[in-house]
């Protein structure tokens, strides 16, 4: 593992993820106890924090492609809204994806960043990861691995702030699923289909709760 | 030879405890000042959109011109370690409702400690109140010592809650050198008069410049405060 992919995955690189419970949240209110939050992890893990993390493979192989990569990380801006139904959930990738732009830009500054930025008209994060991986020059699994590890980060971090507990529980959940996190994201930078061949998610339950959780009047995340 | 025109609002960071009156504050200024001036806020809601809906309810500004953000539990992290969410809220405010002159950016409340980052605020207030208790500004920290301006809020509570605001005044002073402090009470001042001039004065010198103030938060800590301290 690489020092820039370390930084990457480091809450305290500012990306916004703070703000963020990634459904948990929504989750919590719906009845999820403490002892099911491994399990909220490991199936975002399986769903969305998977399609996520080969699109985000796709777009760093799209813009490390060399030329100009703004219209296959369009057509990939287009695969992520295809494959989120929910308008909360696209509105809130946009704004993740800009917020790392913003920051990336100037970490590492480079004319893909600005070109991505100026050129989609929608961010979303997890191509923007792949064309801030690209610009950091990371590798396929280094992106899945940075995408996945801060899906399961993001929701253990979000926990100790809706359910009372000890901040090393939930470094165990993501302890204990480092290795199924390695798997998955050397299975992603493995993968060579095209994202269009491969199994969309099917996490419905996350897009609806998502905007049960927009409407709210009192909630302390963004997501 | 003249500088060029910014070509954005000037941002102005409102922090400090909660329930030192901040949001009463930006209430005041917008009244004061959206007659001459179009002005828009960031809140930065702690769990209820409140802040938000108190500043909509009040009228002092158009719905659309007001805009809140969710920090997770993290207002000091929303305005210093990570400002991205607030700087897309301000852009958005200022692509969809612009060209704005002055963008106030309300912190979620937090310690003494929370400043807003030079990157996100052109200029910052931090505002205390008497009921809080009078040794916060002999306290001192980060918020009391170094924002541009401290504002002393709900003077009139004083006699009340056994506050002394000479010496609030005089121990912020020993703290903050020559940077300004202003003693006020805004159920007797509503439109916060003293401070809308102040913010003012910022505008021009903002403009004069071309968009390059140098707040007083920028930096290392200097030592202005006259007196001696153990480090």
């Amino acid at each position: 593992m690489s020092a820039v992919a370390m930084l990457l995955a480091d809450s305290r690189f500012p990306a916004g993820g703070y703000a963020h419970s990634l459904g948990l949240e929504q989750a919590v209110s719906d009845g999820l106890r403490l002892e099911d939050v491994p399990g909220f992890i490991d199936a975002r893990l399986r769903l969305v924090a998977r399609a996520d993390a080969s699109l985000s493979v796709a777009a760093r192989r799209a813009a490390a492609a060399g030329g100009d990569p703004h219209l296959a990380l369009e057509e990939l801006d287009g695969e992520h809204a295809a494959r989120t139904p929910s308008p909360v959930l696209r509105d809130i990738a946009r704004r993740l994806g800009a917020q790392l732009l913003r920051s990336a830009a100037t970490a590492w500054p480079s004319p893909l960043i600005d070109g991505y930025r100026a050129a989609s008209a929608t961010t979303p994060r997890p191509i923007a990861l792949g064309v801030v991986g690209a610009a950091a020059g990371l590798d396929d699994r280094a992106v899945a691995t940075v995408a996945l590890y801060d899906d399961a980060a993001t929701v253990a971090s979000a926990a100790l702030k809706l359910l009372g507990l000890d901040p090393a529980d939930s470094a165990r959940w993501v302890a204990e699923l480092a290795p199924e996190i390695d798997a998955a994201a050397r299975a992603i930078g493995a993968d060579e289909r095209p994202v269009g061949e491969q199994e969309p998610p099917a996490a419905v339950g996350l897009e609806l709760a998502a905007s049960v959780h927009a409407q709210r009047t009192e909630r302390l995340f963004a997501g | 030879m003249p500088a060029e025109p910014a070509n954005r609002a000037l941002r102005v960071g409102i922090g400090g405890p909660v329930g030192s009156g901040k949001s009463s504050l930006i209430a005041a200024l917008c009244r004061e000042l959206s007659e001459e001036l179009r002005v828009g806020v960031v809140t930065n809601d702690i769990y209820t959109t409140e802040d938000a809906q108190f500043l909509r309810a009040t009228g002092v500004l158009p719905a659309e011109r007001i805009a809140a953000v969710q920090t997770g539990c993290c207002p000091h992290t929303a305005i210093r370690d990570d400002i991205t969410i607030n700087l897309e809220a301000v852009e958005q405010l200022e692509r969809d409702e612009g060209p704005l002159d002055l963008v106030l950016v309300e912190s979620g409340g937090d310690n003494l400690t929370a400043v807003f980052s030079p990157a996100l605020a052109d200029v910052q207030i931090f505002v205390i109140d008497v009921a809080g208790g009078d040794d916060i500004p002999r306290k001192g920290g980060p918020g009391i010592a170094r924002a541009d301006l401290l504002v002393i809020n709900k003077t009139d509570l004083a006699p009340y809650v056994g506050s002394d605001v000479e010496r609030m005044r005089s121990d912020a002073a020993q703290r903050r050198g020559e940077r300004p402090v202003l003693a006020l009470s805004l159920t007797s001042a509503p439109r916060a008069a003293p401070v809308a001039a102040w913010i003012e004065a910022q505008l021009g010198a903002f403009a004069a410049s071309g968009g390059h103030l140098h707040s007083s938060v920028s930096g290392a800590p200097d030592h202005h405060h006259g007196h001696a301290h153990p480090h």
